[in-house]
């Protein structure tokens, strides 16, 4: 078991005739995840990497069948990428775009808020993977092990180095998603930490975040309530200079939150084993699992 | 006179459009009072002058008697550092908009190396009865645009914010950017305006809220917005920051970039796709990925080390931006020591090890360099490393990195 992906989930790729997009889809499929199928306007009826390629998800869907897409469609064009996913019915969404406009992301915040067919994770993320099983993202396969930690992140090399440290102490990992690093995003952690607690394989639950937003505090609250799993986390940005503002007025509403000192406090305060450092990520977590 | 040279080379605007990407896409006071001038929000009547000739020519066209001079620089604090003065004749003014014109002003937005004024504005006096402020935001957490007032104006909306929340109203203003008319109500009665300075203060904010949308802005601000004597509404001042990865389709904002107002270094990456700002430490990094750059900045200051910058490579780094970041990273008088922090997902660590080699032999660094690498075909990347016989101190881990890159600094010392 694992969350959102394993072995059986059959993934279609939109703007699989891009660079990025087919690169990655044939990285995908050497790690052995179950691609079916592509979408790209205008190149219906062609092949890529053998496999089918479609002018629309929705045609992707009737004639394959598929339970997770990943898009790489450029950012002009990925919030309507996104809501195509999502008219389909397409059960999982994931953006790995960057820089897709506020305001687009805007309408589809609103569109997944009220969805009840479709989750969306991303966008600007480096993916799912489910180790030994599924990968439907950008991240390297090697540095992960199938094993007993969930791991849920902003940033997408930090995880890397999160997922590795796990490794190499043996915990290994039972799925780590990306949630990406835009102010606007689909799923958030508390979403996420959700599904871990549920996911019967999971021991633990190791989050990643970083100054910014309140998605952490809000996450810590939660954890706080309900949470029955050990956890540990790591915020960055702590040295990050204050007087380099994060976009003005945007913290009035916020209320003066989003600074490292505050999210590690409210984390601490919630039973999370805090990581000194990112060098102790995976200790921490080891640490936490410890004490249960 | 310096200030009277034009920048000589004029941008395509597929150029601009790419510099401007890249940076935070601020504008200048004059084009956001342009912009919602468009939008029927009065403004008072102003000119921008570069030259003497310039400032003569405002006060010959708008006939002003009383002023007041702002610098146009992309930074707040203006009023504080120096950069606004008013102005009661003519003489007055054409000396001290004279004065302002080339003003370099330093303060914690700009760095110490200060930004540059190359223009001033030059605006006709209002008389001030009250203060208000109006702005327009994305809420992150509610995920939609919001409509904020204060009956408080011309002082840092922050700190009503956290000292009197009870005095800032904030209204959703919905995907298509609408005021209900209960909304509209709300706001008058908040703002305390009757009459024809309520039916004034309405048209202002469904101006200011349809130029929000038009612009694709994150923030547009009016602060002070005055009543004057005759309970006549205008904008003082504006801010307008837009959404820079919606230029593409704002032609009309890309034309606005300014590139005397970016800072040298930070500016630089930027054309060459690296995140860069610079910090007041010693030790350089270089790293691939925001977060990890973060998270390296902070182990450096864990083991008692300083950075000297926050540097993400991107997770594509070629030969050639790697070699730009150590030419960014040396232009820091202050760097002593460099940490590079790599960890290579889909990017090699082979072709990441000959881009370090060849930019090493290239700059003749002379500042103790480590670097850690992790990932895809590291063990190739450390061998040719290793062999380049050049000093490049090769090290397994993070910890271990920071730990070595902070004592080969108190070594230094």
């Amino acid at each position: 078991m694992a969350i959102l992906i394993d072995k059986n989930t059959r993934v279609i790729t939109q703007g699989i005739s891009g660079k990025a997009g087919r690169f990655h889809t044939e990285q995908c499929l050497l790690y052995g995840s179950r691609f079916v199928g592509g979408v790209t306007p205008g190149r219906g009826g062609e092949t890529i990497l053998d496999l089918p390629v479609f002018d629309t998800v929705m045609e992707a869907k009737k004639k394959v069948g598929c339970d997770a897409t990943i898009i790489f469609v450029p950012a002009p064009y990925a919030a309507d990428a996104i809501l195509e996913a999502e008219d389909a019915g397409i059960p999982l969404i994931i953006c790995i775009t960057e820089g897709i406009p506020v305001k687009d992301m805007l309408e589809v915040s609103r569109v997944m808020q009220l969805s009840q067919t479709s989750r969306l994770i991303g966008p600007n993320c480096p993916g799912i993977i489910t180790p030994g099983a599924c990968k439907i993202g950008i991240m390297p396969g090697y540095i992960h092990k199938k094993g007993r930690v969930g791991i849920v992140s902003r940033s997408g090399t930090l995880t890397y180095e999160a997922v590795w440290q796990t490794t190499q102490l043996g915990l290994g990992q039972t799925t780590c998603v990306g949630i990406g690093g835009d102010p606007l995003n689909g799923t958030n952690f508390i979403d996420v930490i959700k599904l871990f607690q549920e996911d019967p394989k999971t021991e633990g639950i190791l989050l990643i975040g970083e100054i910014g937003g309140s998605a952490e505090e809000e996450a810590a609250e939660w954890i706080k309530e309900y949470c029955s799993k050990p956890v540990a986390a790591f915020i960055a940005g702590i040295t990050a200079p204050k007087d380099k503002r994060m976009g003005h007025a945007g913290a009035i509403i916020s209320g003066g939150k989003g600074g490292a000192r505050d999210k590690i406090a409210t984390l601490k305060n919630a039973g999370a084993c805090i990581a000194k450092s990112p060098a102790e990520m995976g200790q921490a977590m080891a640490e936490a699992l410890g004490r249960f | 006179m310096p200030f009277l040279i034009a920048r000589k080379k004029t941008l395509t605007d597929k150029e601009k459009r790419s510099k401007a990407k890249r940076n935070k896409m601020n504008t200048h006071e004059y084009q956001a009072k342009d912009i919602l001038k468009s939008y029927n929000i009065p403004i008072p009547r102003f000119g921008i002058a570069s030259s003497i000739e310039g400032i003569e020519s405002i006060l010959r066209d708008l006939s002003l008697k009383e002023a007041v001079i702002k610098i146009q620089v992309h930074a707040g604090g203006r009023g504080k550092a120096g950069g606004v003065k008013i102005a009661h004749s003519q003489q007055e003014i054409l000396k001290n908009a004279r004065k302002l014109i080339g003003m370099k002003m330093v303060n914690n937005q700009t760095g110490s190396q200060g930004i540059v004024a190359h223009q001033v504005l030059i605006s006709e006096l209002i008389a001030i009865k009250k203060e208000y402020y109006l702005s327009i935001v994305i809420d992150r957490k509610k995920k939609e645009a919001v409509f904020i007032a204060s009956a408080e104006g011309g002082v840092e909306i922050e700190e009503i914010a956290a000292k009197n929340p009870e005095k800032i109203l904030t209204m959703p203003i919905g995907l298509n950017g609408v005021l209900h008319p209960f909304q509209k109500l709300q706001l008058i009665k908040f703002m305390d305006w009757k009459a024809e300075m309520a039916e004034q203060g309405i048209q202002i904010a469904e101006g200011l809220v349809q130029a929000f949308m038009d612009t694709d802005a994150s923030l547009l601000e009016i602060n002070p917005l005055v009543a004057d004597q005759n309970n006549q509404l205008w904008a003082l001042d504006a801010k307008l920051v837009v959404d820079d990865n919606a230029l593409f389709r704002q032609p009309k904002i890309v034309d606005f970039y300014d590139p005397s107002q970016a800072m040298q270094n930070e500016a630089r990456a930027k054309e060459s796709d690296l995140a860069y700002i610079a910090l007041e430490g010693n030790i350089g990094c270089m790293v691939n990925g925001a977060g990890l750059a973060m998270a390296t900045m902070d182990i450096i200051q864990y083991y008692g080390g300083k950075p000297a910058n926050f540097l993400d490579v991107g997770g594509g780094a070629s030969k050639e931006k790697v070699a730009e970041g150590f030419k960014i990273i040396l232009s820091d008088p202050n760097v002593k020591a460099i940490l590079v922090n790599i960890f290579g997902g889909i990017m090699n660590c082979a072709t990441l090890a000959e881009g370090i080699i060849a930019a090493v032999k290239e700059m003749e660094i002379r500042v103790p360099l480590v670097v850690r690498m992790e990932g895809t075909n590291v063990e190739e990347g450390k061998r040719l490393l290793q062999h380049s016989n050049l000093a490049i101190i090769t090290v397994d881990g993070l910890d271990n990195a920071a730990k070595k890159v902070v004592e080969m600094l108190k070594g230094k010392e």
